[in-house]
């Protein structure tokens, strides 16, 4: 008993003295904690932010893991103080973190970033080096849907085919039931909900490398659309009236759209806005052009490179880009790090 | 960065299992694809069959099974309740979507399981070598081995199964191992003296004997099986699991609660009845 409580006042004098050692390395100011987003270009603009943050205006930061749910609750209580990629209005915790005045989204990251649904490109057109024939030559718009279930057969139901939605709990799930409905292929395609992001992307991966055909809900900037030739199913033009029917899981009567263009936005807590004027500023600046970073997510999924890298790449190979968000000597400093 | 570790010692070998992957959905994919096709027939063909029936005759068959094996009335009663509240709380589908799940991987587990514990138990060898193997089973995290096998058998219930059975086996071999070595080894040669052969002396005295602890096993690998059942809806297994994941990811805590609850009152209603079951064996 006696050894170890020696052996606990040792630990905790061990522990007391790293930390006096950290409070005078770091006198200034705690680091500032980014989410560790999991998907790609979420951990890719999370180290693009990073990299400006710590070289141009020389603050520390440091990143917490955690899923999209937990880190908005985090970002909320300011235990997180910024999430690079946020989908703003797309999740209830975040909705009712917003009203309540403690996150903010700031800017608007990536313009015309789409989401919908999508067939590789062989399905339409064949592939003749991988001698893959053209399955369903006619398909364009999600009406031409009708005409081919058969292709997209689903291995569970064999007499229809299988609609590849995403993870339920998603509120894209919700608008894609919808729009089965309103295409009126609710008796002819499963509602297969995919579970998790990760197993959606393998099932989707793997159809592709086998050229099988499949059909399946997706959105960008992701490494999938960089990486494969895709086809966008075509649906009708917006309308908001359309897209209320659609967000409603409980209307029955829902109405065609394509979907509200995603909005991405950098989410910080109130603390952060408050604390950190420069850095508000630069977030709202910043605009990352979506085929260049569908690009630099392919090429990191492909190379399967570290997110830190992938930034430093895009930064060194991207200059005029982000060269605009920056005051003139902020850009001097970043450029001279890299 | 601190890198304590010494850098000329380190190693990676990911690049060789991914490129493994890739090739192994390239070259085989296809043809797991229509693997999993049979054994998805069969889940699927137990779903319908548990939808055929109608509520009442269900729970009617569970309560004439839970008095069967317990012969009280009023757990039979609490049994039968439990599982109607899960058909009062609308999941009364998804309920019988996991109990397909888990039944299918609990009847691999004992076809699988029991002869493993019984090779386990006869051959010091392969004790030796199956022994960390089981360790690996438990520990290694599901989606380590998921995503691959999903890549090769296709998004769904037949991934699912392949989790739940690599995750709930280890307990049924043990258990099992554990029963067939505890028995009094001068049983077995009363009856070797006798002129039993081999196959005698295993079903006739070493099964019976050891059979608590097999059902003890059985009992452990359904209440297994049962946890892993959010895992299976990350991988687009549906049922119970599919509302706590959708919960949890909505923030809507009351709905987790609720399909969670039906889980719990799922694997009760099982581990009631296995326990009861094994009691009898005893």
């Amino acid at each position: 008993m006696n050894k170890f409580a020696t052996l606990l006042t040792g630990l905790i004098l061990a522990v007391g003295l790293a930390n006096t050692n950290n409070a005078v390395s770091a006198e200034q100011r705690p680091p500032i904690h980014f989410g560790a987003i999991g998907w790609e270009s979420g951990a890719l603009t999370t180290e693009i932010l990073r990299l400006i943050v710590e070289r141009g205006y020389g603050y520390t930061t440091d990143t917490l893991p955690g899923s999209t749910v937990s880190m908005e609750v985090a970002l909320a209580r300011n235990d997180l103080q910024v999430i690079a990629e946020e989908w703003a209005g797309r999740s209830p915790a975040w909705v009712k973190a917003e009203q309540a005045g403690q996150v903010f989204a700031l800017g608007n990251t990536v313009k015309n970033a789409e989401e919908g649904w999508w067939v590789p490109a062989y399905v339409i057109e064949g592939d003749a080096a991988r001698k893959l024939k053209p399955l369903a030559p006619e398909l364009r718009s999600v009406d031409d849907l009708k005409r081919y279930p058969q292709v997209f057969r689903d291995p569970e139901s064999p007499d229809k085919g299988r609609f590849l939605n995403s993870p339920s709990g998603w509120t894209s799930e919700t608008v894609n039931s919808q729009k089965l409905k309103a295409y009126g292929l609710n008796d002819l395609y499963t509602n297969f909900r995919s579970g998790s992001g990760a197993a959606m992307d393998a099932e989707i991966g793997s159809a592709i490398r086998r050229g099988q055909p499949v059909l399946f809900y997706y959105w960008d900037p992701t490494p999938l659309m960089g990486r494969y030739k895709l086809i966008r199913l075509e649906e009708p033009p917006f309308d908001a009236q359309a897209w209320a029917t659609l967000t409603d899981a409980g209307n029955p009567n829902p109405k065609g759209s394509r979907s509200l263009p995603a909005k991405l936005s950098i989410g910080v807590s109130k603390a952060f806005r408050e604390g950190y004027p420069d850095l508000v500023a630069v977030f709202e600046q910043i605009d990352l052009p979506i085929d260049r970073l569908n690009k630099a997510l392919a090429d990191m999924s492909e190379k399967r490179t570290p997110p830190r890298e992938a930034a430093l790449s895009f930064l060194r190979d991207n200059r005029e880009v982000w060269k605009a968000w920056l005051p003139a000597d902020v850009a001097g400093k970043v450029e001279g790090s890299l | 960065m601190s890198n304590g570790f010494p850098q000329a010692l380190q190693f990676s070998f990911a690049d060789s299992v991914n490129r493994l992957v890739d090739w192994l959905v390239l070259n085989y994919g296809d043809h797991l694809r229509t693997v999993s096709d049979q054994l998805l027939q069969l889940l699927v063909g137990l779903e319908n069959l548990l939808r055929l029936l109608p509520w009442w005759l269900l729970l009617l068959l569970v309560g004439l099974l839970a008095w069967h094996a317990s012969r009280s009335l009023l757990r039979s009663a609490v049994l039968v309740a439990l599982l109607a509240l899960i058909g009062m709380l609308g999941l009364w589908d998804k309920l019988l979507q996991t109990l397909a799940l888990v039944l299918v991987s609990t009847g691999l587990c004992v076809l699988v399981g029991v002869p493993l514990g019984i090779l386990l138990a006869s051959r010091p060898l392969a004790r030796r070598l199956l022994l960390p193997v089981l360790d690996v089973m438990q520990t290694l995290p599901a989606f380590v081995y998921l995503i691959p096998v999903l890549m090769l058998f296709g998004l769904g219930k037949v991934p699912a199964v392949f989790a739940t059975l690599i995750y709930a086996l280890p307990p049924l071999v043990r258990l099992t191992e554990l029963g067939l070595s505890q028995i009094d080894p001068s049983l077995l040669q009363a009856a070797h003296g006798l002129g039993a052969t081999r196959w005698q002396r295993l079903r006739r005295i070493a099964l019976p004997l050891a059979l608590p602890s097999i059902m003890a096993g059985l009992n452990q690998s359904v209440m297994m099986a049962l946890s892993m059942v959010v895992v299976a809806s990350m991988i687009g297994a549906r049922g119970l699991g599919e509302d706590v994941l959708a919960g949890i990811q909505t923030l809507n805590v009351g709905q987790g609660v609720e399909a969670g609850l039906a889980i719990v009152a799922l694997a009760m209603v099982i581990d009631r009845i296995s326990q009861a079951y094994g009691r009898i064996a005893r």
